[in-house]
């Protein structure tokens, strides 16, 4: 086999699932390079990029949620009023009662669970479509918020702002940087390096052959410089900040649910049900539990966003969370999901929310009006998922596809000059 | 009744898909004022027959002519047909439930005033036609509060609101209880004498030796023969031999069976349908396997054996379940697909596409779906085992793949079914129900699953397989259970198992004695 | 094989190296240069085409859209680099939240903040005084923060005290002996504005409410129940048409109807035909053109003319004293707290306008003019 073969192989489409890890880093830098030269160079400043992560951490956390619950089949509408419903709980709780910030924290991830548990019964037990269930949840907690808040603003306390507006604390010599954020990026570092081994041992083991050495190189020098680069940007800001601790959430969060999306048996069950719910059911999956446990972590997730969002802006308002829903809905599908369930990755999910967030940004650094940012960004939704169904029908092969394979679970494997890519799939994908 | 004008005469009509030749040389000749029956096993080539006539398969994608009312005709579409006055009536009905019986008869076909619908019109023709069908309702009555019987009916009138001259049922008792069943057929005999023609399509070879004038028998897509009925006397036997009289070719591995004890056993399994939970899907069935041996359960579509044997599988079909069921003399529950499973049950479904496979999944996944806790430990899918395994059945089975992470859609029926087995077989099971195990496979890879089916009951599992070609359960079973209407009819063992017997039996209610 | 491992090692040492060399400035040292103290330092001005910042609400009212483009002009004639931006009409305070923060990091000296929602900007705010820049808050005051430099605002107590007035001369006017019976709207609840204009009309009314000259008919006085959320048209409509259902079904007359500003009180009027009942006297706010209209066709009562033009100028001239090093004129030291400290604020005084007085004080007004001859 050739090199440019291998490389395109393991780069593009290749079988192994470092590939795609390679992809998404690979994806996400070409768009940040873009936006980079659009405004001159302010997009990866220290600065913006913390804002960047403050700023968009809570509908990155929904769209984790939100791509379980499409790869199982639903949608929720509920999410961005779950939030606001949590944090004006929270708020209150806290204003009225006294009660300190951590167990306030535990009581909003509560009030998540209710909700959720209460959503996921509908759902799963009675069988109303989840649609449904969420566009009645959309109203109930939009209420909900306004009748305890009283429509009106809640502040909170300074303790409680850390999850949203905090940085990690200066500690150690003057390194110029802060040195936490660095310790966290060689932590990143050594975690990518260990990953490779162990992934290159795992092909050894099943006896297949591993990418060849040049590639597992290539592969993390570049991964490696990216955190490198990120680290030092996140840690070289002014002083006082640093990686958000929102964002610090939301990393340990995209870690923990690809973990379980890719390798736990309940993950796969969430896929089952999704692509199949009569065979998941006929294979002995709890069709029920599983919708039900889809539902309810979602609504824990959107607490979580909600105190995020609140302890960001210092207060709960009445108009937190408008319009979430459709963010992290946007994310999700940008990132590969199937309208139709199955299919879709956490990581996908990720880089299609920071696809919006980074325009977002970007299109505000350029000084366009919100009017005009919002129909770019249907726009860029459209326009995303349209030309990759349409070069799904037409076997071309698909731009879209080619970059976002890496993060769809287990999809179509075959490089691209493979003409069995050619063929229908059986499901009406959305993006791919 | 010989010398009436022929109303419709097919010409050596023969239609092929890709890979498959449907129809070879199929003549069709039907006079007019006559009840012409078609019989066949599945697949025989009724339906599609009768779908070059109709035009769902249009002219100019079969070979042949269509001659009707002595011309030549070459049917576009669907519509086309109807205009010339042939209708088919199909085994799922084709009426919009929450809509009146009025507003169906005249669905697409509205009388008109004006532009808009003469609905005064409409009421008094639907009276006229529902007399003429025998149906006694309110013709404001929506069609879900009707029974199946009534709706059937209500086709029926449907059909004659377009002038209808080729009247064409499409297993139209399959549904009905014998009361239905029997005014449907007293309509048909009415409707000859008023000189309406119609075919029929049954598995009922009781009603169609009752009813029909003219009997065509087809086989593998070639008309085997046409029987004059009161000329030849015909009867259910003379029909049977027809339709199977083929020989049994050497299409099964040898095999020497090693059959043990009896191990698990099912008595007075009752269900009811999901929907109209007044219908008996299966009446008391009880049957019983024995360890190492292949038991086959043989009956036509819709006897109630897939049903029969996914209830069993953790209640995964219909309700008001009831019954026992006993394995190694213990009565067991099965009260979930998980239980099932637990208690060494497995079940490979009929349709492979739609429930028994997530197309979206790669060979490795599938395999491992039903029993993920063998491969993972906590809940973590251990990756390096999970491919061993998949590489273990990949070799066993000889499943043609490039790979194990190749998705299931990219594999041939054969080989998916291979999966599908491999998946069944990875939860250790000591019963496994095998539904129509070789539909839409070719000979090469038929032969590969009776092998496999044969080396699992070699290892002392038991294995149930329900399929609707004699053939294959004489070749392959060691015992044959039959099954009619919900009802097991007979218990045949190997040695006594012939393709007339067995028909026999697939088609009535009662019980023949084993010899 | 063994050669490749080596090259590509190589190469991607090169790729490593690249990245890194690329992190490299940190910019910490590099923001300490443009004023990276904590403390912010108008004193010592800066460069006049300087960026300034101007973020403002969604573009709900004629007046905020008026400002904005006002801001680009006069800021780009001073030879500023002005970036004026609005919330979108959906997700207002995120929207807010995101520009300032973009505003931020393309180096904004001044921040002008028409706030959606007064309490929800504190870490935005921290965030640009952090960075040196000023935050000026306009018309609305943000509140819970330290960070906020300046107000700069029509006095608004002053014009609840001119709709209360204005509210009770109407009532006067067409029927000389009370008691007078009516209804009162507040603004927004999350509009720190709404409770001054409504105190400063309770001012006037109050004491004739405890006589018993004025009857609120609905009973409803209170600033919860009078709010509409969001100043939006529709739930006033909404309020008005229960307010009508349930209280002025039988024979009862509404003689006025305190609302706070103008697209609320043609709401309330367009409410009010719609039921069929005589048009009671509505005051109003913000000069909008339909309401003058309105006004010089007898139904809606009063407005009240706080010139943006004058607002927007007098901002402008702050930013220019800012950017000289200068102190920028302030004339109230003690009124307005916002929960953390009192910002120093400049006033300007508001006018009332009936439809005696319109040509008079809209006399100056290209739009306005022609509407009152």
């Amino acid at each position: 086999m050739s090199r440019i073969k291998d490389l395109q192989k393991n780069l593009f489409g290749g079988t192994t699932s470092n590939a795609r890890q390679f992809g998404m880093i690979f994806t996400l830098v070409a768009i940040v390079l873009l936006f980079q030269i659009w405004t001159d160079g302010l997009t990866l400043t220290s600065g913006n990029l913390i804002a960047v992560a403050a700023q968009y951490s809570y509908i990155l956390i929904l769209a984790i949620g939100m791509l379980m619950v499409i790869v199982a089949g639903h949608i929720d509408l509920s999410v961005g009023s779950i939030a606001a419903f949590t944090g004006i709980v929270v708020a209150k709780a806290m204003q009225e009662f006294a009660i300190p910030w951590p167990p306030a924290i535990v009581l909003g991830l509560v009030v998540g669970a209710l909700i959720g548990a209460w959503q996921g019964f509908w759902v799963a037990y009675v069988g109303v479509p989840a649609f449904i269930v969420t566009l009645a949840g959309m109203l109930l907690f939009r209420g909900g918020n306004q009748y305890i808040g009283n429509a009106d603003t809640v502040p909170v306390p300074t303790g409680f702002r850390q999850i949203g507006a905090g940085f990690l604390p200066e500690v150690g010599p003057n390194t110029g940087y802060n040195n936490l954020t660095l310790l966290l990026g060689l932590a990143a570092c050594v975690g990518v390096v260990w990953r490779e081994w162990k992934a290159r041992r795992t092909r050894r083991e099943m006896n297949a052959d591993a990418a060849p050495m040049w590639i597992s190189a290539l592969r993390l020098a570049v991964m490696v410089g990216v955190i490198v680069f990120a680290t030092l940007r996140f840690a070289g800001g002014r002083v006082g900040t640093s990686l958000p601790i929102s964002g610090i959430i939301l990393i340990a969060l995209v870690l923990a649910y690809s973990f379980y999306t890719r390798n736990t048996v309940g993950g796969r069950h969430i896929y089952a049900v999704g692509g199949n719910a009569r065979a998941a059911e006929l294979s002995g999956v709890k069709l029920k539990r599983v919708n039900f446990m889809v539902m309810l972590n979602m609504s824990v997730l959107a607490a979580l966003a909600g105190m995020i969002f609140v302890a960001r802006s210092a207060a709960s308002g009445p108009q937190d969370g408008l319009n979430w829903e459709l963010d992290a809905i946007a994310a999700v599908f940008i990132g590969g999901a199937a309208v139709s369930g199955g299919l879709g990755t956490i990581s996908g999910s990720i880089v299609g929310g920071l696809v919006m967030a980074l325009l977002n940004n970007g299109l505000q650094l350029e000084g366009v009006g919100i009017d005009k940012v919002q129909m770019i960004k249907g726009l860029v939704l459209l326009l995303a998922v349209a030309l990759d169904v349409y070069n799904k029908k037409q076997g071309r092969f698909s731009i879209i596809g080619s970059l976002l394979r890496q993060f769809r679970r287990d999809g179509p494997a075959s490089p691209p000059s493979d003409p069995g890519s050619a063929t229908t799939p059986d499901k009406a994908r959305v993006a791919g | 009744m010989t010398d009436a004008p022929v109303l419709l005469e097919m010409r050596s009509i023969t239609k092929t898909f890709p890979g498959v030749t449907a129809l070879a040389d199929v003549n069709l000749v039907v006079r007019a004022g006559e009840i012409h029956a078609i019989c066949g096993e599945n697949g025989a080539g009724k339906s599609t027959l009768m779908k070059v006539l109709s035009g769902v398969h249009p002219h100019g994608t079969y070979s042949g002519g269509i001659l009707y009312q002595g011309e030549e005709v070459r049917f576009g579409g669907i519509r086309a047909s109807e205009q010339a006055g042939i209708v088919i009536i199909h085994q799922e009905l084709a009426l919009v439930p929450g809509m009146s019986i009025t507003e169906n008869i005249f669905l697409g076909n509205e009388p008109r005033r004006r532009g808009a619908i003469d609905w005064k019109a409409a009421q008094r023709r639907a009276l006229e036609l529902m007399e003429l069908v025998g149906l006694q309702e309110d013709p404001d009555t929506l069609i879900k509060d009707i029974g199946v019987g009534k709706q059937q009916l209500v086709e029926i009138a449907k059909a004659f609101a377009k002038d209808v001259k080729l009247l064409i049922l499409d297993e139209p008792t399959a549904a009905l209880n014998e009361a239905d069943s029997r005014h449907l057929l007293d309509l048909l005999r009415g409707f000859r004498d008023r000189g309406i023609t119609s075919i029929i399509i049954s598995h009922k070879l009781n009603e169609i030796a009752a009813v029909a004038d003219f009997i065509t028998i087809l086989r593998d897509g070639r008309t085997i023969e046409s029987l004059d009925v009161r000329a030849d006397g015909v009867n259910e036997d003379r029909i049977v031999r027809g339709m199977v009289g083929r020989e049994l070719s050497s299409r099964f591995p040898e095999h020497t069976p090693h059959i043990g004890e009896v191990f698990f056993e099912v008595r007075d399994w009752t269900v009811r349908h999901p929907i109209s939970a007044d219908r008996l899907v299966c009446k008391g069935s009880g049957f019983t396997v024995r360890r190492g041996e292949i038991v086959g359960f043989a009956g036509l579509m819709g006897a109630g054996r897939t049903e029969l044997a996914m209830s069993l599988f953790g209640r995964s079909y219909g309700v008001h379940l009831s019954g026992q069921v006993f394995k190694d003399g213990k009565e067991i529950q099965l009260r979930s697909v998980a239980e099932a499973i637990r208690h060494g049950l497995a079940y490979v479904s009929e349709d492979r596409k739609a429930i028994g496979l997530n197309l979206l999944d790669d060979v490795k996944t599938s395999m491992v779906a039903a029993k993920p806790s063998k491969i993972s430990t906590y809940g973590v899918i251990d990756p390096v085992l999970e491919h061993r395994v998949a590489e273990e059945y990949r070799e066993s089975l000889r499943i043609k793949t490039p790979s194990v992470d190749e998705g299931v859609t990219k594999l041939s029926g054969g080989n998916q079914q291979k999966v599908v087995l491999a998946k069944w077989m990875f939860t250790d099971p000591d019963l496994l129900i095998l539904d129509e195990p070789t539909r839409g496979i070719d000979v090469g890879a038929k032969y590969e699953i009776y092998g496999i089916i044969q080396k699992l009951a070699d290892q002392g599992k038991g294995v149930i397989v329900i399929s609707s070609e004699l053939p294959e359960l004489i070749g392959l079973c060691d015992r044959i259970y039959t099954v009619f209407e919900g009802t097991i009819t007979g218990d045949v063992p190997r040695r006594d198992a012939d393709p007339e017997l067995l028909m026999k039996q697939m088609t009535s209610t009662k019980k023949t004695p084993t010899p | 094989m063994r050669k490749f491992l080596t090259r590509s090692i190589a190469a991607a040492g090169a790729v490593a190296m690249l990245a890194l060399s690329a992190a490299c400035a940190s910019e910490r040292q590099g923001t300490t240069a443009t004023g990276g103290e904590t403390a912010a330092s108008p004193a010592k001005g800066f460069p006049a085409d300087s960026f300034i910042g101007v973020a403002l609400p969604s573009k709900t009212s004629e007046n905020w859209v008026l400002a904005g483009d006002l801001f680009t002009n006069e800021l780009t004639t001073a030879g500023f680099k002005p970036d004026v931006q609005y919330a979108g009409a959906s997700a207002t305070v995120s929207d807010q939240q995101a520009q300032i923060s973009a505003m931020v990091t393309k180096g904004a000296k001044v921040i002008v903040i028409g706030a959606t929602d007064a309490a929800q900007l504190s870490t935005q705010v921290a965030q640009a005084k952090q960075s040196g820049a000023v935050v000026i808050a306009y018309d609305r005051l943000i509140t819970n923060t330290p960070d906020v430099d300046y107000y700069i605002a029509f006095d608004n107590f002053k014009v609840g005290q001119l709709q209360g007035q204005a509210l009770l001369d109407g009532m006067k006017a067409k029927k000389p002996k009370g008691p007078w019976t009516v209804e009162l709207f507040s603004g927004s609840p999350d509009d720190n504005n709404s409770g001054v204009f409504f105190n400063g009309a309770m001012d006037v009314l109050k004491p004739l409410i405890d006589k018993g000259d004025v009857v609120v008919g609905s009973g409803q006085q209170e600033v919860k129940q009078t709010a509409i959320q969001g100043w939006k048209a529709e739930g006033a409509q909404q309020r008005m048409d229960s307010l009508l259902t349930s209280t002025y079904n039988g024979g009862k007359t509404l003689d006025g109807v305190l609302s706070p500003n103008d697209t609320l009180a043609r709401a309330i009027i367009t409410s009010v035909k719609g039921a069929g009942k005589p048009i009671p006297v509505v005051t109003g706010q913000d000069s909008e053109v339909e309401s003058v209209k309105s006004i010089m066709a007898g139904e809606q009562y009063s407005t009240i003319n706080k010139d943006t033009r004058k607002l927007v100028a007098e901002t402008v001239k702050m930013v220019k004293a800012l950017q000289t090093g200068g102190k920028p004129e302030i004339n109230d030291t003690d009124s307005y707290d916002n929960g953390t400290k009192v910002v120093p604020a400049y006033l300007l005084p508001p006018v009332i306008v009936t439809k005696t007085n319109a040509a008079e004080a809209y006399a100056n007004d290209p739009k306005l003019a022609p509407l009152t001859k």
